[in-house]
């Protein structure tokens, strides 16, 4: 791939543009701060609860921002760095961006990323990623509102009932996800069990140490991975 | 009754203003996102001709389209209505925003369901989305330099084992609670998948929507139980 396509990826304008985007999803964030604090006070929820609530997602999403971090320093050097910045704050998993700017650069007829890879590729490229993303971001924008009536008809007004659910729900995800590792096996399914059990751990400690609870699921993933490497290679 | 009537003031104060600030951002997001393909094209004139652009909008609607529907409801039960919104517009679902509320869940002891529940695991989304755009920020304008200080055992480590690591220590925090429940949740999707080898679109909802029915009928079963 020519410096030239690089340089133009990483031109001013392209960071203008992917700013913009980017801070669409700050804003977003800042207004439901500020909306859970104002409700908290009218429901007479302890604003300490409420600092402690966002504290611990600022805390949990250290371990799993390192690997996306890692991740994206390889697609910055294809699609360039304002584009994977934007990508990877809306909507992006990077596995999912990268599918799709591949399958951008072989509609164009060339392989992602190699000498071929042109400023026609790299449009095909980004368009495909923003199209792929307006795909999920039109249907949660357009349905979210229904969704919520079809959780209260699930769930019945039975608040207990609805608590099981929320949880069995996402048992279902995550075993879901969890699958897949599985059937990889290796290493992978080594961080799936290492993970799983150390966090069952870690939460029957924390009845007695309460302060590390905001930590656990970050000592959580670092001891699957420490499996994985001595285990699983 | 009075429960009630605040359950119901919580539906005003609270649904109403998430789903206009939710609905408004996510669209600005989606659409602002061609932003950097409209640059190339007013700036170079480059943009895909209409065959090619149609062309890669078939392919990538054929690998992830059916996901686009499927997500969203599969999901909701576990991000809830600001939770959604958020996910979705900041993405990294799995490995990031539901780890994160359900920490913040533990943390404040809230329990699910309740307006609290609401309001711990929105903030535990948002402070996970600050520090996900103060990583990604910093990645992009600082680049390739950094990721020299991790050394190439760990770095690889980080890109293969921290995503299953997660996974794997979400599921165990679930698992406690709901052990029975449990079982099948991970019975289900192994078996679609594995045995059966169906596509990861329809095996998402048989997984979530099964594992909820399976948890009806223990929840059924222990009522009765209690009652007799």
């Amino acid at each position: 791939m020519s410096p030239e396509i690089l340089r133009i990826a990483n031109s001013p304008g392209v960071w203008i543009g992917a700013a913009i985007t980017v801070s669409v999803v700050l804003i977003q964030a800042l207004l439901y701060t500020r909306l859970a604090y104002q409700t908290a006070d009218k429901i007479n929820y302890p604003r300490e609860k409420c600092n402690m609530a966002f504290r611990t997602g600022l805390i949990t999403a250290i371990g799993p921002s390192i690997a996306i971090f890692i991740v994206m320093v390889g697609m910055m050097s294809v699609v360039g760095g304002p584009v994977t910045w934007l990508r990877l704050s809306v909507i992006g998993a990077a596995p999912t961006e990268l599918t799709a700017a591949t399958i951008g650069a072989e509609a164009r007829g060339v392989a992602f990323g190699s000498p071929d890879y042109d400023l026609l590729a790299l449009a095909t490229s980004w368009w495909t990623m923003a199209i792929n993303g307006f795909g999920w971001l039109i249907i949660v924008s357009l349905f979210t509102h229904k969704l919520e009536g079809l959780r209260e008809r699930l769930g019945g007004g039975d608040p207990k009932w609805l608590a099981a659910l929320s949880g069995a729900a996402t048992l279902g995800v995550f075993g879901y996800l969890d699958s897949g590792h599985i059937l990889a096996g290796g290493g992978r399914l080594i961080a799936v069990i290492g993970g799983a059990i150390s966090m069952v751990f870690l939460l029957q400690l924390t009845e007695k140490i309460k302060w590390l609870r905001e930590y656990t699921l970050g000592i959580a993933m670092l001891v699957g991975m420490a499996l994985a490497i001595f285990l699983g290679s | 009754m009075v429960e009630n009537k605040q359950e119901f003031d919580f539906t005003k104060v609270w649904n109403e203003p998430v789903i206009r600030i939710g609905w408004i951002t996510v669209l600005l997001g989606s659409l602002f996102a061609f932003f950097p393909s409209l640059y190339l094209w007013i700036t170079y004139k480059v943009f895909p001709p209409l065959p090619m652009a149609l062309k890669a909008w078939g392919l990538v609607a054929t690998a992830f389209g059916a996901f686009y529907v499927v997500e969203p409801i599969s999901y909701y039960a576990v991000l809830g209505l600001s939770g959604t919104y958020m996910g979705f517009l900041s993405g990294n679902i799995g490995n990031l925003r539901v780890p994160c509320a359900a920490m913040a869940l533990e943390v404040t002891e809230a329990e699910s369901g309740t307006p609290e529940a609401e309001i711990a695991a929105t903030l535990g989304i948002a402070g996970s989305i600050i520090t996900n755009l103060i990583g990604v920020t910093l990645a992009a304008i600082i680049g390739a330099a950094l990721i020299k200080i991790f050394p190439p055992v760990i770095a690889e480590a980080f890109k293969t084992y921290t995503v299953p690591a997660i996974f794997g220590a979400v599921f165990g925090q679930f698992a406690i609670r709901y052990p029975k429940v449990s079982i099948f949740g991970l019975a289900i999707p192994l078996f679609f998948l594995g045995v059966l080898k169906f596509p990861a679109w329809a095996v998402i909802p048989i997984a979530v929507f099964g594992t909820i029915g399976i948890s009806r009928l223990f929840y059924n079963q222990e009522k009765k139980h209690s009652q007799a």
